[in-house]
């Protein structure tokens, strides 16, 4: 069996909190369950996010102002957190968290 | 409340406002359309598919600035720009407007201005924000002016130089020190966010008087409306909601400001931005306490509500757009400039509590000669030419904080 294999982007300044960086090719280790976006969260959490989680997340979801898009459509549209990640998704984190 | 008697026609849950539902992909197709699937979700119940989003984003728009007419063909019209969603999506609707060839066309003339106000930072990171913006502004072919905020604050509200290349725009490191000496020591932050937001309105308005603008565009969206407008109210300056967060500010007889965002949600401005394959500009945040003052803390309890209840700032702009000014004052107020209302016969309750303040400190009249009637309408005329009537309610109480 081979990983699973997705896109993850950044945008609209989200991508501060990942070494500046919008794209990031991730290969998900396979486990018993299926993947959903809850679980991406925590593994992003766990491997992507270098400080100050609380800007990104809380409880077991994105931060408010934070929008989701899998494949370029709303993750409300998907049951959001439910969602069942599927190979080469491409998910989109968008801030709307704006200073000035 | 208008609710009462009401009752009978609402159970009990319909008295609240509504929470947010759940769509899914699999049971939904667009709600304009009925036919292609929708790829966003607004105040978590309506679904829409691109086209019909993007049609729907772009009537909008021009609904409002058209319902309105006010701005006349080749008018001059300032745009205060800002860092985010809704000023770059402004930017995309504006370029489409004034690009279309049909009788859909926007005949006025555009002019960008961002004031700079980002103390919080480096020098060195401020002008690499001033680069950025320039370029975002380049890439619509706009034109873009700078105007430093903190000159204006240190130099006594004096409108300094209006530059066309941000590198000529002064910025030390200590502005943020330097803005905060303006005040008398230990204002707190609510009074002095209060202050600022007053002198960057009146700033703009000076700005648009020397490029000769008529009219001001603001990015100011729903959740800002809703949460500008409790705080107003919090804040005693509730008979000026109507020109603070209405569509149309026209407290000054050359320049209005108008909101053209303000039907707005972020999240409908960042899916036309990103289906537009718009990126706005990232800037690091700065953490702020939402308690430190009311401003912020209206912010968090909009937001906070909002998210469990989509009809939050629906309800609040509502509420907030029925209440009108009784402008029977022709006086304004110097600090904000905002309508004197007029006292009647009657004192208001902001009156009284300064009357009564004011009476204890006279002395009596103990003459036999006049009655009760007589003795108070004579005190009443000395209180109400003692009486400072150069501000509003609300800026009576701030205008002393500014060191002059
Ligand atoms: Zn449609
Ligand atoms: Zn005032």
């Amino acid at each position: 069996m081979s990983n699973l294999e997705i896109t993850i982007e950044f945008g609209g300044g989200a991508e501060l909190l990942f070494d500046n960086k919008k794209a990031h090719n991730v290969s998900l280790p396979i486990k018993n369950k299926q993947w959903i976006i809850g679980d991406l969260l925590l593994w992003i959490k766990e491997n992507l996010l270098k400080d100050r989680p609380e800007l990104f997340l809380q409880d077991d979801s994105v931060r408010p102002g934070i929008l989701v898009l899998v494949n370029d459509a709303d993750w409300e549209l998907m049951d959001t957190v439910n969602y069942v990640i599927q190979p080469k998704d491409k998910i989109l984190f968008i801030s709307t968290l704006h200073g000035g | 409340m208008c609710s009462v008697g009401d009752e009978n026609f609402e159970t009990e849950e319909e008295k609240c406002m509504p929470a947010g539902g759940k769509i899914t992909l699999a049971n939904t197709k667009c709600n304009k359309c009925r036919e292609n699937d929708p790829i966003v979700v607004l105040r978590s119940k309506d679904a829409y598919c691109e086209a019909c989003f993007l049609a729907g984003a772009t009537h909008k728009f021009k609904a409002l600035l058209g319902k309105h007419k006010l701005i006349r063909p080749n008018d001059k019209v300032l745009i205060h720009h800002q860092i985010g969603h809704p000023s770059t999506a402004l930017l995309h609707f504006l370029r489409c407007g004034l690009d279309l060839t049909t009788h859909k066309k926007l005949r006025f003339d555009v002019i960008f201005v961002y004031v700079e106000d980002n103390s919080q930072f480096t020098v060195d990171y401020r002008k690499e924000v001033l680069k950025k913006i320039e370029n975002e502004i380049k890439l619509f072919k706009f034109v873009i002016k700078f105007v430093s905020f903190n000159d204006y604050i240190v130099n006594n509200n004096k409108l300094g130089d209006i530059v066309d290349n941000p590198d000529n725009l002064t910025l030390n490191e200590d502005d943020k020190i330097n803005i905060n000496n303006i005040f008398v020591s230990k204002l707190n932050k609510t009074n002095k966010n209060d202050i600022l937001h007053i002198k960057k309105r009146n700033l703009l308005i000076e700005i648009a008087k020397n490029l000769n603008c008529k009219f001001i565009l603001t990015p100011e969206i729903s959740s800002d409306i809703a949460s500008q407008l409790l705080g107003e109210i919090s804040l005693g300056r509730g008979s000026h909601v109507p020109i603070d967060t209405g569509f149309c500010d026209d407290r000054n007889q050359d320049v209005k400001i108008l909101r053209p965002l303000r039907l707005f949600d972020m999240k409908e401005l960042a899916f036309y931005n990103k289906l537009n394959s718009l990126d706005p500009i990232s800037i690091k945040q700065t953490e702020i306490n939402p308690y430190s003052s009311v401003q912020d803390l209206m912010k968090k309890f909009v937001n906070d509500l909002q998210v469990n209840y989509p009809a939050t700032v629906t309800t609040i702009m509502k509420t907030g757009d029925k209440l009108a000014i009784n402008d029977n004052g022709k006086q304004k107020c110097q600090l904000c400039m905002g309508p004197i209302l007029n006292s009647n016969e009657e004192l208001s309750s902001a009156e009284s509590t300064s009357f009564s303040h004011w009476v204890s400190t006279q002395k009596p009249d103990n003459s036999k000669e006049k009655s009760r009637q007589e003795k108070y309408d004579s005190i009443l005329k000395h209180y109400k030419v003692s009486e400072n009537n150069n501000y509003c309610y609300s800026c009576k109480k701030i205008e002393g904080s500014i060191k002059s």
